[in-house]
């Protein structure tokens, strides 16, 4: 079963027994004798449906879901502020390492550059062990 | 000059491997250290590829240019353009009402608040069994109600932010208990038709008093005219 699948059949049964509980609140909140059977039928739809939810649980073993994400529900935010936030930080900590391996080329050839100036033999050496490094 | 050997190695034993650096520190006139290739090749299961580093040691091996390093676009690299075009190229709405507009009460409020809140049912889970069983009829019992309406406090499920699809939500509960949603729209309604009616009155004894003012001050008619005119448009 493909990933979209399992989510779309969690997502159907979590929609099912959230508008269960909605009319079950409808018939509570102004109750009337005859709907007794009505909310006896709901009382069960629920149990049912909290059963056919565990069972999504097999489908889905293999999601791990971060905790961060709970505390942004918990605030009444937007979850997806949490990915936003999290493609935000990967974008800049990956422009800073680049930063840093650039830099770092850089200094390792401007190194080798005026090593060689200064040391032509051992640098031929260490040349010849290493092989030419490309340019930065 | 000095040499490059003699700098950064010599004749005395090199550190541990797990040392980082260039080994022992030299002053740099400190004389031309003997030749490297007689200092005795360090213990080590690496010795051999040390030895045939000639003046050098400490020597690693480099990166493989094969492995993945934060020189590329990761985002790139995992076909993540669309989801980062997706969330960061446009705003995001801040509520979670936005993100679950179907999902029935006041999902916005945090949920410390009515001790709804995800994390609490991860650090104190609810004690229950491990299976959902159907509820007998004898179990049923325990849900038999008082017939009328939930007393007030009672009433969170049909409280909605404001949204077009909930309508007809709203005119439900309206119906089961027209009091108190019905009682503050019904004054404004009042008000607003009060301040129409009021209206035209005002006009009529502003214009009078303009008229009052330009007999009186034959002067400047126009400069009062145009003062009285913007006072009443600000009004």
């Amino acid at each position: 079963m493909a990933v979209a699948e399992k989510f779309d059949s969690l997502e159907e049964h979590l929609e099912k027994f959230v508008e269960n509980i909605r009319q079950l609140g409808i018939i509570v909140s102004d109750f009337q004798p005859s709907s007794q059977t009505g909310l006896n039928q709901k009382l069960n739809f629920m149990v049912t449906g909290l059963q056919d939810i565990d069972k999504c649980r097999q489908q889905l073993h293999d999601i791990s879901v971060p905790l961060e994400v709970f505390e942004y529900i918990d605030q009444g935010r937007n979850p997806q502020l949490y990915t936003k936030e999290c493609l935000e930080r990967a974008l800049a900590k990956n422009e800073q390492v680049k930063g840093k391996i650039d830099t770092m080329k850089k200094f390792k050839s401007l190194l080798i550059q005026e090593l060689t100036k200064v040391f032509p033999e051992d640098m031929a050496k260490y040349k010849a062990i290493r092989g030419e490094d490309p340019p930065p | 000059m000095e040499n490059f050997s003699a700098l950064f190695g010599g004749a005395e034993p090199p550190p541990p491997p797990a040392a980082l650096g260039f080994g022992p520190a030299k002053a740099p006139g400190a004389g031309a250290a003997p030749a490297p290739a007689s200092a005795a090749p360090p213990p080590g299961e690496d010795a051999a590829r040390k030895a045939a580093a000639g003046p050098f040691y400490l020597l690693r091996e480099l990166p493989g240019t094969t492995e993945l390093t934060g020189s590329t676009n990761l985002i790139t690299h995992y076909n993540l353009e669309h989801a980062y075009n997706k969330f960061c190229g446009k705003k995001v709405k801040e509520k979670l009402s936005n993100f679950l507009p179907d999902l029935p009460g006041m999902i916005d409020l945090p949920g410390s608040h009515d001790n709804s809140s995800l994390r609490s049912l991860i650090e104190k889970p609810p004690i229950c069994g491990s299976s959902f069983t159907p509820l007998t009829g004898t179990m049923l019992t325990g849900f038999r109600l008082h017939a009328g309406p939930l007393p007030e406090q009672c009433r969170l499920m049909h409280i909605q932010p404001p949204k077009k699809k909930n309508k007809h939500k709203h005119k439900q509960s309206r119906t089961q208990d027209p009091v108190p949603p019905e009682t503050p729209s019904d004054s404004d309604h009042k008000k607003k038709k009060k301040k129409k009616e009021e209206d035209p009155e005002r006009k009529r004894k502003k214009k009078e008093k303009k008229k009052k003012k330009n007999r009186h001050s034959p002067e400047h008619p126009g400069v009062g005219g145009s003062q009285a005119s913007s006072s009443s448009s600000l009004r």
